[in-house]
């Protein structure tokens, strides 16, 4: 697998480097600001692209615009975007046109390089990561839904490990259930939450995320 | 000095003559003055219709500073305790400086007008006229002047010059008094006036220092030690992974706490940044609200009716009072529900917050930390507002005036 890194710092930059490298990913650019990213991305067609949020000039968005344009104009490329605090607007505009192959992480996990570098994988090979942080804000906030309300809580944190981009069997070994078990529980989601269900993985995912991201979208519109 | 000595020694007195230099100095520019007072007058007549309003404030405006020309001079020449103009934000079209500048580009052309006008022909004619005695006997055979007059009759001649030029100073007088009036009660800023202007200004000179300082404390804690705890963390992790198999179980445990406690620290820090400055902001204060709404322990609704990025002291002041609000929500209210709301007015940013719990909340109560928000958001000339009837539901409304 070939990898882009796009950071500023570069002791960050290089820990990065060496920890995919550890991992047998290639890491085949490293840029410290977003026009390089987008160069070089279209120069080396890597097949994932790891990209801060803050980076120069204004330090504010520029990975997440950066990763919005890369997944609109390449879209075999996936990224993965890592941000300091997480910010549930950040995680709606990268969700908003198709959350395949998109991850959205806090840096600190980049600590835990076993599921870093299986979530960089996951994203890479065409699923979604997303940080439970951001689960936790999209099944937050306010909850009129009747739909999540129907829910048991054992059903809500299946739901919050499936938006978070894993796969049944992680699901399993998370919650020490049997897969027969997160299986069942999945259906039962998906008819609360009138999702139409589908027996992989994948786009399960993918719908549990666009109906969060939608529900959070609309509550804010009224 | 009696009454006849003043009279005979003004026309030679310095202050006549500055008056003059005064008068003559600033005619040119009171032409311009007076065309931009023209200028208002149709602007403010344009303004029934609407689109005069801008021009109204551009005349305000360049009639605020323009008087400067004036200024300068005054000051230079006549001493006058003139002041300069004080830097003030706000609508032009409530200032009274701006005001006061108007009334004086319409009155200082006319009374220069008449003061130069006047001031030349009488020292002219005074020439002439004083000294008509002493070349009438060249002039009248030599060139023919003054036919008319006999000699003694060029005596009274000199005679009315010398009771012109003796009026002059006090004509010039009068008209730089009127003058002098003007400028210094419509146009010079009040002494309390100044002092509040001053006070403005240093007070957001300080707030965006501050604001400036947390910006950079921020940025040197993400840049530098966070970025080397997370980079100590990724050494760690590698290590950890690389131990896997190869020693045992307590060294690999040694390095598993080791990994955790940097990711703890990270953990707090990140917590320390958030409380110095968030850096949602320096995104727009509705990203940052729509976080901290996101992650209120009361499920909290977000109304944002900002028009577009909003960022500054105002939006920082707001974001930790939305934080603080919610908070007192989670502990005090017994709430179910909470809505926050944003909007903005011309000249002002407001908050809203509306919970749905048993109400009763004031500045009195203690651990709410209200009496202390409410004394910054006046620190930033805002308000807050408690409406919290018994059984609530309790609203919550801060303004504050927009950078």
């Amino acid at each position: 697998m070939r990898a882009v890194i796009a950071e500023d710092n570069a002791l960050l930059r290089d820990g990065l480097a060496l920890l995919l490298t550890d991992n047998d990913i290639d890491v085949v650019g490293s840029v410290g600001n977003a026009t390089d990213l987008l160069d070089i991305v279209a120069a080396r067609h890597p097949d994932l692209v790891i990209a801060d949020v803050r980076m120069p000039p204004t330090h504010t968005n520029e990975g997440i615009l950066a990763a919005i344009a890369i997944r609109r104009d390449q879209p075999e490329v996936a990224v993965l975007v890592l941000s300091q605090w997480v910010e549930l607007t950040y995680a709606r505009q990268l969700l908003a046109a198709n959350p395949a192959k998109i991850g959205y992480l806090l840096k600190d996990r980049v600590m835990r390089s076993r599921d870093f570098v299986e979530a960089a994988r996951r994203v890479a090979s065409g699923g979604t990561a997303l940080d439970p942080d951001v689960v936790r804000a999209l099944l937050a906030g306010p909850s009129a839904d009747p739909g999540l309300q129907r829910l048991t809580d054992r059903e809500r944190s299946v739901l919050a490990l499936l938006a978070e981009g894993r796969s049944n069997q992680a699901i399993a070994a998370s919650l020490h259930l049997a897969i027969r078990s997160v299986e069942k529980n999945i259906a039962s989601i998906f008819t609360k939450l009138d999702l139409p269900n589908d027996s992989s993985d994948h786009r399960r995912i993918l719908a549990v995320l666009r109906y969060l991201s939608h529900r959070n979208n609309s509550s804010k519109d009224h | 000095m009696t009454i006849a000595g003043t009279v005979l020694r003004a026309p030679f007195a310095a202050r006549t003559w500055r008056e003059l230099a005064y008068s003559w100095a600033t005619i040119v520019p009171a032409i311009p003055a007076f065309a931009l007072l023209l200028a208002s007058l149709v602007a403010g007549a344009l303004s029934l219709v609407a689109i005069g309003l801008p021009l109204l404030m551009g005349c305000l405006v360049m009639a605020r500073h323009g008087t400067s020309l004036f200024r300068r001079p005054a000051r230079g020449l006549l001493g006058w305790p003139w002041p300069p103009p004080t830097s003030r934000a706000g609508s032009a079209l409530r200032d009274r400086e701006a005001w006061g500048s108007l009334a004086f580009c319409a009155v200082k052309f006319p009374i220069t007008v008449v003061a130069c006008f006047a001031g030349t022909v009488v020292l002219f004619t005074a020439a002439v006229g004083l000294t008509s005695p002493l070349w009438w006997p060249f002039s009248h055979s030599v060139f023919g002047l003054y036919d008319s007059l006999t000699w003694p009759q060029t005596w009274l001649l000199a005679l009315q010059a010398a009771l012109v030029l003796l009026a002059l100073p006090w004509l010039v007088r009068l008209l730089v008094a009127i003058e002098k009036t003007i400028a210094l009660s419509l146009v010079a800023p009040r002494d309390e006036q100044r002092r509040i202007a001053g006070l403005e200004a240093s007070r957001r000179a300080l707030t965006e220092d501050a604001t400036a300082t947390l910006k950079r404390i921020e940025r040197d804690l993400h840049d530098g030690t966070q970025a080397r705890l997370v980079s100590l963390g990724m050494l760690l992790g590698r290590l950890d992974t690389r131990l896997d198999g190869r020693v045992d179980p307590a060294t690999r445990e040694l390095a598993a706490t080791a990994s955790r406690i940097v990711a703890e620290t990270v953990e707090d820090l990140r917590e320390i940044i958030r409380g110095v400055h968030p850096p949602a902001l320096d995104d727009g204060l509705s990203t940052a609200v729509a976080t901290l709404a996101s992650r209120s322990a009361v499920p909290a609704e977000l109304v944002d009716e900002l028009p577009g990025r909003v960022t500054g002291p105002a939006s920082t002041m707001l974001y930790f009072a939305t934080a603080e609000l919610l908070t007192n929500v989670a502990r005090h209210a017994c709430a179910t529900r909470a809505t926050v709301r944003l909007t903005e007015t011309a000249s002002t940013l407001r908050l809203t917050v509306t919970d749905d719990g048993h109400g009763g909340a004031s500045p009195a109560t203690d651990g709410t930390g209200l009496a202390g928000l409410r004394r910054r958001v006046q620190a930033l000339d805002g308000n807050l507002d408690i409406s919290s009837p018994p059984g609530g539901p309790t609203v919550i409304t801060v303004d504050v005036a927009r950078d």
